[in-house]
């Protein structure tokens, strides 16, 4: 059984972010890829690129070209095929050798992570020393903690050793900024500060292999010469903005707050609230509970999509039939698949609404698999289920959640239900039998109905 | 059933469980049902006759006349019969 997920916080955070994360998986798992000019292709469609390494985006490649423009830009360009699963490893090897150094971990996509460090400072000791920590752990995660072959994980220690000897822990080199020792050599970034917005701008400002530490004194002046485009709004209000001649933090800062609404909205509250630094996101974390996992090799490679729809509904039902699941609804499905010639497929679905329902799992991985199915034959596919809500706060009272938490004793999950219908449509709509006169020799005056109010 | 949530019985928020249906029912010559029509559903024939029983109550009020007639129908299902012996008119619910 699965323990209800507790939130934790932190207001001061690090960030830590390692730009074109899937590009640097191949280049740790191709050396000879190192310096040269090479792309991935997109994982939905592999007529185009996805991820341009520097030197090929020096010679004018862009992320979205076809691969004959690409070629015809740069003959020498290597392309790669995507390998999502691996990447997916990779990052949650990260993940899980940061919770070695704190509970509070906010993962915000891939390649980028928000880690609180609130109460650090006790263990480790300056936000300087804490970077270190976090940068020496984090490139001990890599190459597959936990989730990779034996050979995958001698790798990653030989690595480990030997980047502790290329990159010891060195002083300062800039004002506010501190030299890491990271498994990530030269790609990580680092960004201290309080709330994720200031340390994720941090970590923009770093250098690669460096870190940014922003105190809250230096705050305010830190956030007031950086550009509009670090705030995380939509691009027709950044274009709208740099109309408006508004091009640094401090350009929005000076306005009132009122004006900023009155234009933008919401998107202006926050822009206003960030920029000006008055408002602090704090990290939060949560107790991510153990994914049920259900994996079917096939006898011979599939393409076959029927089939494979076919096989990702039995590999649902198998999942949800998991005696941890009982009581939970699943939140985030993940289909991934090991293709012929070693390469990954890999989509993630999170649900609006979740669900303990087949049906309503196993159709947005449908689509997925409609619209960009697997690049190959499959020879293994697995559904995780990796996130949960509680089984209580649906309204299928009567679908299988209902009885499993009906099983598990839970009558709460009942109550808390019809609390939930009756909010959302006024009535419970939900009625139980009482006995009128059981005796009666007229059938219809025995039971009656009434609404049920918990 | 779920258990009573305590909430104050008043009878304006009951609603009728098994309520009684129109039906039409042929007779045999011993004045009991052989088949009955439902609309929408089609003739089904009586299989076996359970039990009778009249009732005659209420006469202070609004007088009950019933003449009921516990059946199987055709396919085993168990219904109850009765003809309202003052419309003369034949309904059928749940036993």
């Amino acid at each position: 059984m699965l323990t209800q997920a507790a939130i934790l916080s932190s207001e001061l955070a690090v960030c830590l972010w390692i730009p074109l994360f899937p590009l640097r998986c191949e280049e740790q798992r191709r050396p000879e890829l190192s310096g040269r000019p090479t792309a991935l292709l997109s994982p939905s469609d592999t007529r185009r690129l996805w991820q341009i390494s520097p030197t090929a985006r020096r010679v004018g490649v862009r992320p979205g070209m076809t691969v004959s423009q690409a070629i015809g830009l740069c003959p020498t360009l290597t392309l790669c095929k995507p390998d999502p699963v691996h990447y997916d490893e990779q990052f949650t090897s990260v993940l899980l050798a940061l919770n070695d150094v704190s509970p509070v971990i906010e993962p915000a996509e891939l390649g980028r992570v928000f880690i609180g460090v609130d109460g650090l400072e006790r263990l480790h000791g300056d936000p300087a020393r804490q970077l270190r920590v976090i940068a020496r752990v984090a490139g001990k995660g890599e190459g597959g903690r936990g989730k990779g072959t034996a050979a995958q994980l001698q790798r990653s220690s030989t690595r480990a050793k030997r980047n502790e000897h290329t990159f010891p822990p060195s002083p300062f080199p800039l004002p506010g900024g501190v030299e890491l020792a990271c498994g990530w050599t030269d790609a990580a970034r680092l960004g201290w500060g309080r709330g994720k917005f200031l340390s994720w701008v941090a970590a923009t400002r770093a250098k690669p292999g460096n870190a940014v530490i922003v105190s809250d004194e230096e705050r305010r002046e830190f956030l007031s010469g950086q550009p509009v485009a670090v705030l995380p709004i939509s691009s027709d209000t950044h274009r709208r903005l740099w109309q408006l001649g508004l091009k640094t933090l401090a350009d929005v800062a000076r306005l009132p707050q009122v004006a900023l609404v009155s234009q933008f909205g919401a998107e202006g509250r926050t822009a206003w609230q960030l920029a000006t630094g008055s408002v602090t996101d704090p990290v939060t974390g949560k107790e991510r509970p153990e994914p049920i996992t259900a994996s079917l090799d096939f006898p011979t490679p599939a393409a076959d999509r029927a089939m494979l729809a076919h096989a990702l509904n039995k590999l649902i039902e198998r999942a949800l039939g998991h005696p941890r699941r009982t009581g939970w609804r699943v939140h985030v499905v993940r289909a991934r698949a090991a293709l012929e010639h070693g390469t990954s497929w890999m989509t993630e679905v999170t649900l609006r609404d979740p669900s303990a329902d087949r049906a309503r799992i196993a159709a947005p991985l449908e689509v997925r698999l409609e619209n960009t199915p697997p690049t190959g034959a499959v020879e293994r596919l697995t559904v995780e289920f990796i996130a949960f809500a509680r089984g209580t706060d649906e309204l299928q009272l009567f679908a299988r959640d209902a009885s499993a938490a009906a099983r598990a004793g839970r009558r709460s999950a009942l109550y808390a239900a019809a609390h939930e219908i009756q909010t959302r449509l006024k009535r419970t709509m939900l009625s139980h039998i009482i006995e009128v006169q059981p005796w009666s020799r007229i059938p219809e005056r025995r039971y009656a109905l009434i609404d049920f109010e918990p | 059933m779920v258990t009573h949530t305590r909430a104050p019985l008043r009878a304006d928020r009951l609603r009728a469980l098994n309520v009684p249906r129109p039906v039409e029912v042929e007779l045999d010559a011993h004045g009991f049902p052989f088949a009955i029509e439902e609309e929408g559903r089609g003739k089904r024939t009586v299989e076996e006759i359970l039990e009778a029983w009249r009732i005659d109550d209420e006469w202070w009020r609004e007088p009950i006349t019933r003449q009921y007639v516990e059946v199987v129908l055709e396919g085993g299902r168990h219904v109850v019969l009765f003809e309202d012996l003052k419309a003369k008119q034949w309904f059928m619910q749940k036993p």
